[in-house]
């Protein structure tokens, strides 16, 4: 089946030491590598965050930034094999945005990519989403052996 | 993608209405080699109705941009949102691509 499972948002609330957290999943789902689902994907995800109350230009960044992690996953890591699924969990915690893509693939060594804005780089037509998520994001790491990127941005209001 | 083409003496007014993404950027890439092909080296893209640009849209203009200046043409655009100029400055394309808030500047700088 090629289309994505549909969403099940739900709340949950975990303990730390702090107190409670309340954490809002609102996707959490898996997707075919199949780049041509991944415009429908976003627009449906983008829809869900758009219930938060975001401004503009958060929500710009996250759209941006969740096409090219979906992308990547999909290309560079799963190679594109339709069998293999992209996970991706899409949630909330104190006030974070947390956005988190899973690929099946080899893994990923992120201190390997090249600078895009360099004299030399610049022109090239490939190599700036990774860069991109970087610069549009407040945190961006990579778990899993480079399988997993989890991207992390604050939530203002309405900016 | 809705791509709109006008004429404007030898500048080609290119109107595209929708997210330039890898989506649709291989329609829009075959618009442009269309235009490159009829000899007007000369095009004005109006981003006006372009809400959103990701890594592969860019790709695409840094490709319109060296084929076009290949053919001694030269490519601007205009209208561009604040969103997406900034995209454009965080990846430095800014530098390569010519940017112009109106088509009378646009036009006039060919």
């Amino acid at each position: 089946m090629e289309a994505f499972v549909p969403w099940k948002g739900k709340e949950i609330v975990m303990e730390s030491g702090e107190g409670r957290l309340k954490a809002q999943v609102i996707i959490d789902e898996s997707i075919p590598s199949r780049l041509h689902l991944v415009p429908v994907f976003i627009a449906s995800a983008v829809g869900k965050l758009g219930d938060l109350q975001m401004g503009e230009d958060t929500v710009f960044d996250l759209k941006l930034c969740l096409h090219e992690a979906v992308v990547n996953a999909i290309r560079h890591g799963n190679k594109e094999k339709s069998e293999l699924p992209v996970h991706v969990v899409i949630k909330t915690e104190n006030n974070e945005m947390i956005m988190e893509v899973t690929d099946q693939g080899k893994g990923f060594d992120f201190s390997r990519i090249p600078d895009p804005t360099t004299k030399e780089n610049i022109g090239k037509l490939h190599g700036r989403g990774v860069y991109l998520i970087q610069s549009a994001m407040d945190g961006v790491k990579f778990l899993n052996g480079g399988r997993t990127i989890k991207m992390v941005k604050a939530l203002k209001t309405n900016t | 993608m809705e791509i709109k083409l006008e004429k404007i003496n030898d500048i080609t007014l290119v109107t595209l209405n929708g997210d330039l993404n890898m989506d649709n950027s291989y329609r829009v890439r075959e618009t442009f080699k269309k235009i490159l092909k009829e000899k007007r080296a000369k095009v004005l893209i109006d981003f006006h109705k372009v809400p959103f640009v990701d890594s592969s849209g860019i790709s695409l203009l840094l490709e319109i941009v060296q084929s076009f200046g290949k053919a001694n043409g030269r490519m601007c655009l205009c209208h561009v949102n604040k969103k997406i100029i900034s995209v454009f400055e965080i990846t430095k394309v800014h530098k390569l691509f010519n940017i112009f808030d109106s088509h009378e500047a646009a036009l006039r700088s060919f």
